[in-house]
């Protein structure tokens, strides 16, 4: 049978009604006046609200000229004068740019204007015959944009100035057109009947045919037409309940330095507050302590205007928290601070205590946080991503009860869409038909407001909301808050479900790996906080002298740079260099408060007896690791207490080694290893334990090399296909003894690629069973993941994985798609593979991510992303890693103490826990986590955490209380149980 | 000299923007330059070029015209 293919080219009616739609865009402005008096000056912000001018003088602007610079920012003047015709009408100031602009008007903020808005309404200056307007102006808009994403392509550096014009509107047909954007969304959206659809492009092209495009007439009589036709028609029934709540998504860090994101909060805050003085009913949440910092500091007149919506219970701090950081890779200490610098500034500027948690955006959420959620005065946990992001399976709830590692449970929404709409019919509708508790979970949020850089809420969005009820198809909209939402939603109810564990995102896995230098960092500095605080304890007994606000200052810039896209390394190359610059410098001021001597004795701040052999520079040491002479040596260190290195003989007795010419024969006291030139072992045969680990015929310690290349979000992911396509590391220098003494030996080899080259050191004790390997990578690959392997001959279906707060165990079975989409997870200081009576640990100074295959483990060493930084992770690298085979399972063998060890090193302070202090947490097996001054100056803080999974009682010899995680007292005692991986805080009297 | 002006000086502000600049040569009165980042698929690039143009003409005195080579990702290329 012949067949035809029937082009249609006439125009449809729907086509007809859109486009008429359209031409009433033209229409707004009934009278425009432009502004000429304009100047600019160019800018570069060098620091938070400090600028350098570097684009010449004072210059003027006229309509056609190119404004802005790369990173630039504008400070622009206009005098207007109000042509008498306007006065005392309602009058807009119209300014159509890519830009994003503060905007004061005879020395008031007035709004903001940005790629979403293009007016401010001058009701406030009705009055006056001129307006001096003051433009700070910045032109970094987000890389995408959900709604118009055609409109990137001309958001460059350099802007054509538009003009800037004073208007009168027309008010009618401004609101015709919004009547036209909620209708022709619905008529154009599948989420609603068709027959909805037909109807309503019928009656619409009806309205429109009563308007004359050339005069406005009939403009009237079209909203008329709509109010009879389409809003009193009843007939076609939805069925919903969604609560509305506006909000903006605000990257401290993106696409855009953080001393940037000061400007980008303080815009989105003032054209939240001024969308309040025109809609009473809006109310607007926002989130980051941080962002409320900077707006009190550079911006108190509009902070203090916030205060007094804050008061009225129409602009509601949501979150809790001091940024949203990642809630992956920080560690229980670093959450737990992120509650308590948050609420304390929510305590302080606002009175009160948030009970929510507001994290849209970050990518997962670790087991770790009910615990830490609860004891921060959270009962409520928000985060939107595993609903839309999961690449495998359904996330199955949105209003639920999340349990964590402890039993822990919070009340927690998974809104069933992004967290980025603009409030149209068809997202409302789309998020009621994906919500997945409606018969148990009640109403189902929908957050409102552009964001990533701000914006938040527009005029446009509240008119929606306004019109909504008129729409009888659409779900039952409640205009509402957050916490409100919540409550009323979640709290008490009995029929919510149950998650048990981690929140993971089956997506943007690469997070966990990506910028290894600032996860590293981040790591070390976490550490170096808690020894810092217990030296400054030590020292300063009644609280006397404790350099509180030093280290409360250097401790928010480590929670700032933990920020969803600082920390997980999706970011432009210059906030990579304003994290690394951080963090150096507060490793400087840490290192000041420690304040270690050459001459004093070192300070075990662990509450346990070390056995980990330590690294100890010295200029004759035989040894060089992280590029410090020095050497290896047992310590005696009891905990809490000054601890000493022991010498060594020098004897190399202990050491055999040959070659067949392929692969290099070692033995030692403990092991009998067999390894390939490139490092990775052949056999590695335990003496003791009368076994083999090593897995015949495949890798172990094994470094490879994958193709990597995610695409379009590639700081972010890694695909499960990146195993496909592996590259050949070259032996240059095979694998052979370089140096060692009486208790180290070091046998060293270099891998070479075209661009890179791969030193490994390996490093055998003489009677200690791990086995170091140090990485020194110069790296200068694209679109590759290097992974070192471990295929243990260990029978066993989990990995055990510390997660900073205890361990989880996870699968590497692939029987179902939940674990076959955690073929990369997070895992924090060590993983462990055990069977009955034995098992292989692989502990780690800076590394997250680790690859699950079924019977081998990889741990993501490095990866060479050019999006959104070309540069990502490209040059020098120095990183360790400790294999430790051990007896009995993770737990007996004390692998997470082992960890610990491994992590945080003894500083020479000459300090010691007072007794009987002292003799209470080393008999504990509790680990110390923290130990400082309380927030109020008024006592000391200890925190404690179960990390072993067992059940417990701690007794002081005194009465302490027991707190919460915001420092508030619990209950008071001596005698405290705990539960597996709880994490306990007391605070007791200074001296 | 034009070379470090445009790595020290330029780059920087570039990178500030999600973009990328490398230099490459400079021949007679021809910088050519490789764009990446944001800047391979900006649609007004030569907006930029000019005004890299007209800062070398302001700081270092010299007329000079800029060649782009933009090199996309693969991503986004299409």
């Amino acid at each position: 049978m012949a067949h035809v293919k029937v082009v249609r080219r006439s125009m449809r009616p729907e086509e007809w009604t859109l486009l008429r739609f359209s031409w009433l865009k033209r229409g707004i402005y009934a009278d425009m006046e432009e502004i000429t008096e304009i100047t600019i000056r160019d800018a570069r912000q060098i620091s938070e609200n400090e600028y350098e001018f570097t684009d010449g003088p004072e210059r003027p602007l006229r309509r056609g000229d190119l404004y802005f610079t790369p990173d630039g920012t504008a400070f622009i003047r206009m005098k207007a004068h109000i042509p008498e015709r306007m006065k005392g009408k309602n009058l807009c100031l119209q300014l159509k740019t890519a830009a994003e602009m503060i905007v004061r008007i005879n020395g008031r903020y007035a709004g903001g204007i940005d790629p979403n808005r293009e007016r401010i309404p001058l009701d406030f200056y009705k009055d006056c015959d001129e307006l001096d307007i003051e433009i700070e102006a910045y032109n970094r808009s987000k890389p995408d944009d959900e709604r118009n994403p055609e409109s990137l392509n001309i958001r460059g550096c350099r802007q054509v100035f538009n003009g800037a014009f004073l208007c009168l509107t027309r008010d009618n047909l401004q609101s015709l057109i919004y009547d036209c954007v909620l209708l022709t969304d619905i008529a154009q959206s599948e989420y609603f009947d068709e027959n909805l659809r037909s109807f309503l492009f019928i009656e619409l092209s009806h309205a429109l045919d009563l308007v004359d495009f050339d005069n406005w007439e009939g403009v009237d009589a079209a909203a008329e037409y709509i109010r009879r036709h389409i809003y009193e028609n009843t007939d076609y029934k939805g069925s919903g309940n969604v609560a509305l709540v506006g909000h903006s998504h605000l990257d401290i860090a993106y696409y855009w330095r953080r001393i940037h994101a000061v400007q980008k909060n303080a815009r989105t805050i003032l054209i939240q507050l001024r969308l309040m003085d025109r809609y009473p009913e809006f109310r607007y949440t926002h989130t980051q302590a941080y962002t409320y910092e900077t707006l009190e500091k550079y911006y108190p007149e509009i902070f203090e205007e916030l205060k007094q919506k804050v008061a009225e219970g129409r602009f509601e701090p949501v979150g809790a928290m001091y940024v949203e950081p990642d809630c992956n890779v920080p560690s229980a200490e670093s959450l737990i601070r992120q509650f308590l610098y948050g609420q304390l500034f929510f305590r302080r500027a606002f009175g009160r205590t948030i009970d929510n948690a507001w994290l849209p955006d970050v990518f997962g959420n670790s087991s770790i946080m009910p615990q830490i959620l609860k004891k921060s005065c959270v009962d409520y946990f928000v985060s939107n991503k595993m609903s839309t992001w999961n690449d495998t399976n359904r996330f199955p709830h949105n209003n639920f009860i999340w349990k964590g590692l402890d039993g822990s449970t919070v009340y927690a929404c998974v809104p069933p869409t992004h967290f980025i709409t603009w409030n149209m019919p068809s997202q409302i509708q789309e998020n009621w038909e994906a919500y997945q508790d409606k018969d148990s979970g009640g109403a189902t949020l929908s957050m409102y407001g552009y964001g990533d850089g701000g914006s938040g809420v527009t005029e446009e969005m509240m008119e929606m909301i306004r019109r909504f009820p008129h729409v009888s198809a659409m779900p039952k909209c409640e205009v509402t808050g957050g916490a409100d939402f919540l409550h009323k939603n979640l709290g008490n109810n009995p029929n919510l479900a149950v998650w048990d564990g981690e929140l993971y995102l089956e997506m943007h896995r690469g997070t966990f790996t990506t910028k290894s230098d600032i996860k590293k960092a981040n790591r070390l500095l976490e550490f170096m906080f808690r020894d810092a605080e217990i030296a400054c304890a030590l020292r300063h007994p009644d609280g006397t002298g404790y350099p509180a606000d030093e280290i409360r200052s250097a401790y928010k810039k480590l929670l700032l740079n933990q920020f969803h896209d600082i920390l997980p390394g999706s970011h432009i190359h210059p906030v990579y260099e304003d994290a690394m610059a951080d963090y150096r410098q507060i490793e400087k001021t840490l290192n000041g408060i420690l304040g270690e001597k050459a001459d004093s004795p070192y300070f075990n701040s662990l509450n346990f007896s070390r056995s980990v052999p330590v690294f100890y520079p010295s200029p004759e040491g035989t040894f060089e690791r992280h590029g410090v002479r020095g050497s290896f040596a047992h310590v005696d260190a009891q905990g809490l207490a000054a601890g000493r290195v022991m010498d060594s003989d020098d004897s190399t007795s202990w050491l055999t080694v040959s070659s067949d010419g392929k692969t290099l024969r070692i033995t030692t006291p403990l092991y009998r290893a067999e390894l390939h030139p490139d490092g990775s072992f052949v056999s590695l045969y335990d003496e003791k334990l009368h076994r083999q680990w090593v897995r015949e015929g495949h890798g172990f310690n094994k470094v490879h090399l994958y193709g990597d290349y995610p695409g379009m979000y590639d700081a972010w992911d890694i695909l499960p296909n990146y195993r496909d396509v592996e590259y050949p590391f070259i032996v240059s220098s095979p694998l052979s003894l370089s140096v060692m003494d009486g208790l180290c030996a070091e046998f060293e080899t270099t891998l070479q690629t075209e661009l890179s080259s791969w030193k490994m050191r390996i490093r055998f004790f003489r009677d200690f069973p791990g086995i170091e390997i140090e990485h020194i990578a110069d790296w200068h690959e694209k679109h590759r993941l290097c992974k070192v392997n471990f295929a243990p001959d260990v029978l066993t279906r989990e990995v055990v994985c510390d997660t900073s707060a205890g361990f989880i165990r996870r699968e590497w079975t692939k029987n179902t798609s939940w674990q076959t989409a955690r073929f990369e997870v997070c895992h924090h200081k060590w993983f462990d593979l055990s069977e009955t009576g034995a098992g292989l640990a692989v502990i780690n100074e800076g590394k997250y991510g680790l690859g699950l295959e079924e019977e081998e483990v990889s741990l993501s060493l490095l990866r060479a992303t050019i999006r959104p930084d070309i540069e990502s992770d490209m040059g020098h690298h120095d990183f360790c890693v400790m294999i430790v085979p051990h007896e009995g399972d993770a737990v007996s063998a004390g692998i997470n103490r082992k960890s610990l060890e491994y992590n945080i090193p003894m500083h020479r302070t000459g300090l010691s826990f007072p007794e009987p202090l002292r003799s209470v947490l080393c008999s504990s097996s509790l680990v110390l986590q923290s130990f400082k001054l309380s927030e109020d100056g008024r006592s000391f803080i200890l925190r404690l955490c179960e990390q072993d999974g067992r059940r417990g009682q701690i007794v002081f010899p005194f009465r302490v209380k027991l707190l919460n995680m915001l420092e508030d007292s619990v209950a008071e005692g001596n005698a405290f149980p705990f539960r597996p991986f709880e994490i306990l805080t007391f605070g007791m009297p200074l001296s | 000299m034009v070379r470090s002006y445009i790595v020290d000086k330029l780059a920087p502000r570039i990178q500030g923007d999600g973009g990328w600049v490398e230099f490459i040569s400079m021949e007679g009165s021809e910088i050519t330059l490789v764009f990446r980042g944001e800047c391979s698929k900006c649609a007004i690039l030569d907006r930029c070029t000019d005004w890299i143009a007209q800062k070398i003409k302001n700081d270092l005195g010299l007329e000079v015209r800029i060649k782009a080579v933009r090199r996309k990702p693969f991503f986004w290329d299409s």
